[in-house]
Order: C-alpha cells, then sequence, then structure tokens
C-alpha cells in the first residue's frame, strides 16, 4: 500500500510537474526547461550540414583538433535545430575524402545524426561546389515539403572554385530558396573569405543567410559560433537555447531567481519557479476557501487541485519552505478537517474514491512532500537534504499530534466513523511511518 | 476572340481569386520586395506601381493551390512590354515543383505572350486539359526582351468551379 500511494503521488506529481523524476533523464528534462525558457519561435527547417574532412583538417590550431572541434560544433547545431522545432530535420554530408558522402539524410533523430559522426576518416581535398550541391539534393527529396531549407557549410580547408562560380551556386540556391551559413575556419586567405562572403552575398535573401569568420585561439569553435546568427536564427528561435549555452560556457553565475543556475540543475529551477506560481495561486485559493465552509462539495475539487498543488511545494527552496511549511500546517488542518468532512457526509464513498482520499490525504502529509522533494533533488542537493531529513523528524511528531487532535482520526471514535475511516486513521500513521522509512533506506 | 474587349470577362467565368488557397502558395525566384501577392490581390493588381518581380533570374514558378476544384478556362496576363513574361508554361495538379523539374513531364499548356497580351487580353486555354485543377503551376520561363528581371502587374484567373458549375449552365441552358 505505501508503494501504491507513493507511486500514484509520484506519477500525480510527475504529471503535473513535468519532470521525470529519475535522475537518469536529465538530459530530458534540460530539454523540457530550455523548451519552457526559450521563446517559443520555430521555423520549420530542414538543414543539410557540409562537413570538411579533408587532410587540412588534421591541424591542431583549434583545439583538440580541427576536426574535433567542428565535430563539437556539429553536435551543437543539431541539438539546437532538433529543440527549437520538434519536426525540424537534420542531415550531414562529408565534402572531402573520396567524395561528397551523405552520411544520413534530414532526420530529426539526434541519436542517429550524431551516431554518424563516429569513425569519420580525414583525407583528400574538400569539394565545396559539389558538397553544396548534393546538399541541395538532398533538401529537395525532402519528406516534408513544409520546411523551409537551409545548408550550414563548414569550410575549412583552401576552396579551389573561382569566386564567379561560387556566385553563380549561389544564385542557383537563393532561386530555390535556400539559405545558406557559412563557417569559415581553418585555412585563412584573403582570397578564401573574398569568395565564401561573396557566395553568401549571393545567396542572401533577407538576411537568411550568414558567413561567420573564426580565427584560431583559445576560444573553442563551438563557443563562438553559439553568439552568432546561425545559433540565433535571426535573433528568434534559438536564442533561448544559445543564451542558456552560452552562460553555460561562461561558467554562468548567481542572479538567477531562487539562486539556482538553470544551466547547472535545470530541474530544480524549473520547479522552483512553477511551484512559486503555484504556491501563489494555491496560497489566494486557499485563502478563499478557509472564508467559505459551507459548499464542501466544490472545495473537494478544489482540494485535489490544491493537494496537487502542495505536491509541488516540493520544489520549494530550502529557505522558503520554513515558511511555508507554517502556512501550510494551518491550511493542512483546515484541509484534512474538509476531506474527512467529505468521506463522513457521504456514506455512498466508493472504494475508489476513498483511495483517492487517501492519496490526497497522503499528499496533505508535508512528510509526503518532503519525501518527494528528497527524492527529486536528491542528485543535487544532499546536504540540503538532510537537513530536511532533520525537519522532517520534528515535523512528523508535529503533524502527527495535529492529526491525532483531529476528528474522525482518532482509532478511538465511535464505529460509524470507523467503517469509513477506519483504513484511513490507523493508515495515516503506519504511513507515516513507512514513508520515513523508505525514505532512509 | 477579336470581339472580345482587353478587359471582359468571358460569360459564366468568374474570377477565380476568391478560391485561391493562400496558404499554400509559393513563389519561387521572387524577389521579396516585390511578391506574388502584388499581382494577384484585389486592390494591389489594380495598382501600376505594384508589380511581382524575378530576383536572381528571370524564370518564375508560381504555385497556386485551389480551395476547391476548378476549372481554368482562360488567363490574363498583364506586364510591361519589355519586361512582361513571354513564355509561360502551365501545369496543373502537380504539386512542390522545383525549377529542375519543369522539364519532367510537359505541361498542361504552353502560352506565348504577344504585346497584346500583356495589355491584358486573355488568353484561352485548352479548356479540356482543365477540367479538373486542384492547383496550378505557372512557370515562366522567359521574358519579352530577354532582361534579367521579368515583371508581371496583373494576373486573372478566369474559369468556373466545379460544385456551381452545373447549376448556372443548367439555367444559361433553359434561358435559350
Amino acid at each position: 500500500i505505501y508503494d501504491r500511494i507513493k507511486s500514484k503521488q509520484l506519477s500525480s506529481g510527475a504529471r503535473k510537474l513535468q519532470i521525470p523524476l529519475s535522475s537518469s533523464k536529465y538530459n530530458h528534462s534540460s530539454d523540457f526547461t530550455r523548451f519552457l525558457l526559450q521563446s517559443s519561435t520555430m521555423v520549420l527547417e530542414a538543414t543539410m550540414i557540409c562537413i570538411d574532412n579533408s587532410e587540412w583538417m588534421r591541424n591542431g590550431d583549434y583545439s583538440p583538433t580541427r576536426f574535433q572541434a567542428q565535430a563539437d560544433a556539429v553536435n551543437l547545431i543539431c541539438g539546437a535545430k532538433t529543440q527549437s522545432n520538434p519536426e525540424n530535420t537534420v542531415g550531414v554530408l562529408t565534402m572531402a575524402g573520396k567524395g561528397v558522402r551523405v552520411l544520413v539524410t534530414p532526420t530529426s533523430d539526434l541519436g542517429k545524426i550524431l551516431a554518424c559522426m563516429h569513425g569519420l576518416e580525414i583525407g583528400g581535398e574538400m569539394n565545396l561546389a559539389a558538397g553544396i550541391q548534393v546538399a541541395q539534393l538532398a533538401l529537395k527529396h525532402r519528406q516534408n515539403k513544409k520546411q523551409q531549407q537551409r545548408i550550414i557549410v563548414f569550410a575549412g580547408g583552401p576552396v579551389k572554385y573561382d569566386k564567379k562560380v561560387l556566385e553563380m551556386i549561389g544564385k542557383k540556391l537563393k532561386k530555390n530558396s535556400v539559405a545558406l551559413d557559412v563557417v569559415n575556419f581553418g585555412e585563412e586567405d584573403e582570397a578564401k573569405a573574398e569568395k565564401l562572403e561573396a557566395l553568401v552575398a549571393a545567396v542572401n535573401n533577407n538576411d537568411s543567410s550568414h558567413i561567420v569568420h573564426v580565427p584560431a585561439g583559445s576560444n573553442a569553435l563551438s563557443d563562438v559560433l553559439l553568439s552568432t546568427p546561425i545559433f540565433t536564427g535571426d535573433g528568434e528561435g534559438g536564442s533561448g537555447f544559445a543564451a542558456a549555452a552560452a552562460a553555460a560556457a561562461a561558467g554562468g553565475v548567481s542572479g538567477f531567481d531562487f539562486g539556482v543556475d538553470p544551466n547547472l540543475d535545470p530541474e530544480l529551477a524549473l520547479a522552483l519557479r512553477v511551484s512559486m506560481e503555484e504556491e501563489r495561486a494555491r496560497q489566494e485559493a486557499a485563502a478563499k476557501k478557509a472564508a467559505d465552509d459551507s459548499s464542501k462539495q466544490d472545495k473537494e475539487g478544489e482540494s485535489t487541485s490544491q493537494d496537487a498543488t502542495m505536491s509541488e511545494n516540493v520544489g520549494t527552496s530550502a529557505s522558503e519552505s520554513e515558511n511555508k511549511k507554517d502556512d501550510l500546517m494551518d491550511d493542512e488542518n483546515a484541509l484534512l478537517q474538509q476531506a474527512l468532512a467529505m468521506s463522513m457526509d457521504d456514506p455512498a464513498a466508493t472504494v475508489t474514491t476513498r483511495d483517492t482520499d487517501m492519496s490526497e490525504a497522503a499528499t496533505d502529509d508535508q512528510d509526503l512532500a518532503l519525501a518527494l522533494q528528497l527524492s527529486v533533488q536528491e542528485g543535487a542537493k544532499d546536504q540540503s537534504g538532510q537537513a530536511e531529513m532533520d525537519k522532517l523528524l520534528a515535523d512528523q511528531s508535529f503533524v502527527s499530534s495535529i492529526l491525532a487532535s483531529l476528528p474522525g482520526v482518532d482509532p478511538n471514535d465511535p464505529s460509524a466513523e470507523q467503517k469509513k475511516d477506519e483504513d484511513k486513521a490507523p493508515k495515516e500513521d503506519d504511513k507515516l511511518q513507512g514513508v520515513v522509512h523508505l525514505i532512509f533506506e | 476572340m477579336s470581339t472580345e474587349s482587353t478587359s471582359a470577362i468571358v460569360r459564366n467565368q468568374v474570377d477565380l481569386l476568391d478560391f485561391i488557397d493562400w496558404t499554400g502558395v509559393e513563389c519561387l525566384n521572387q524577389n521579396t520586395s516585390h511578391p506574388f501577392p502584388n499581382a494577384v490581390k484585389q486592390g494591389y493588381r489594380e495598382d501600376e506601381g505594384l508589380n511581382l518581380e524575378s530576383d536572381a533570374d528571370e524564370q518564375l514558378l508560381i504555385y497556386i493551390p485551389f480551395t476547391q476544384v476548378i476549372k481554368l478556362h482562360s488567363i490574363v496576363i498583364k506586364g510591361p512590354e519589355e519586361e512582361g513574361p513571354q513564355t509561360v508554361k502551365l501545369y496543373t495538379n502537380k504539386e512542390h515543383m522545383g525549377f529542375s523539374n519543369v522539364s519532367d513531364f510537359p505541361p498542361s499548356d504552353t502560352l506565348v505572350l504577344s504585346p497584346e497580351n500583356l495589355k491584358g487580353k486573355p488568353v484561352i486555354l485548352k479548356y479540356v486539359k482543365f477540367q479538373n485543377v486542384r492547383s496550378l503551376t505557372i512557370f515562366i520561363e522567359d521574358n519579352q526582351s530577354g532582361s534579367d528581371i521579368t515583371k508581371v502587374q496583373k494576373m486573372i484567373l478566369q474559369g468556373t468551379t466545379v460544385e456551381t458549375t452545373d447549376m448556372k449552365g443548367l439555367k444559361k441552358i433553359e434561358d435559350h
């Protein structure tokens, strides 16, 4: 039964918070966080990334090697694109080696894209024109014709084509409304930069195409790219992702709400934010409810939402939780009273209803809420968890005393109430103990 | 054909502007400051100053889906003498064509516009080929003078819708 309560509690809590409680799903939750935190302008796009795997990529002037820096940047871009719109697709091709080779056709499966980056061989010479043309062809055969077409080229090696040819290619791209982003890094000579600038100028339509020159240095290629329009996408969409990632890269510090960096612990930051809003709503509703005792039927529904709300107080920071606990205690009494009154008033209550009541009563418990809090913040908050546990013990006795004082909870009550509440009363106390044990185990 | 005035609408035909599904309209190689609605939308097309212009080169590819099935009777394309379109190919019910596959299949009709047409004289189409049109792709291959930019000032599609045709047709016949 303890498992059932706990799992029910967890599932409803998880549903409300929409955060998977297992710590192994960190990536998923961070994605969700970013999805919430960033602006939601989503351009539906199909992107082909052209990678340079020519001999020039062995050079170590970008750490650790040009090729590795490029691979990191590609990974970052793929992540950003797929995040900013779930229907975005990304494909990858290599321009050097034996010839232009498409590694993966545009897909929204990030794993597939990242997997194909493994085991790439360096060699040969970069064929820019062919690479762009093959990319264009791959985009033409994309499954979702509504997607905008974009090609991202990493130009590391020298460019052997002359300006005229590149301009023709650019015009053809513009004619077919394909946008182009060029990352000029690696080999640096004036002619190359000029050619690439001309290429992007020929393609550019309304600032949808960009070129970025990244000189060698201590900055990683990916970091430099994060601040460019290639990531921020005309200042919309991926800016949230870029901003968050840039903050992480720069060693983002406090100044965030709740003193928690969303990048270090996005789960917690999100939970804090959501719980703050819910707490505000809950307190208003609680104030309203305390004044109105007669319409208990309505209150049942309200208390359900508020019980769920209270479970979200899981996320409140340690400093705030103390104040909240005092409030919660008083309100808990009111809630418990009403819940019990409900079960007493309604003799026809089914087992399921009572089970629901029980789980709601369970949510009333500060202890269980704390237990939830602990399990959510497992990874990040060991120290504060210890403090919580101490509080838990103190609270448990407090709450037990409250419960004992409430009507209907007392096992010594007349049999009429006992019939309905016999399950409830002893179980509540036992449950408290059991949950505490579960935590400590 | 010679008795028709320059801008008269042929009997029983309606301007199909109302049946264009604007959410799906695409125009490749248009200049974004002179886009497709300039040539087609009510009010815009009457304005001589607002044209549809091509961008990178002189070709234009316009894809127009309709909200219902229509029969296309004739088309009016107005443009300047020099830069107005010359060879226009029409494809029916082919989605998302690109410049590369215009030559893959034969057009439903090929028009060569004369200067008179550019002044507003409608071009009657091979009606039998346009009986069941869900979408129309207009490929403007070149212009009158061979310049780099093609300009279209006004474009009117005339025809009838499939649902309403029968009623009107029946009525008219009865009158006779």
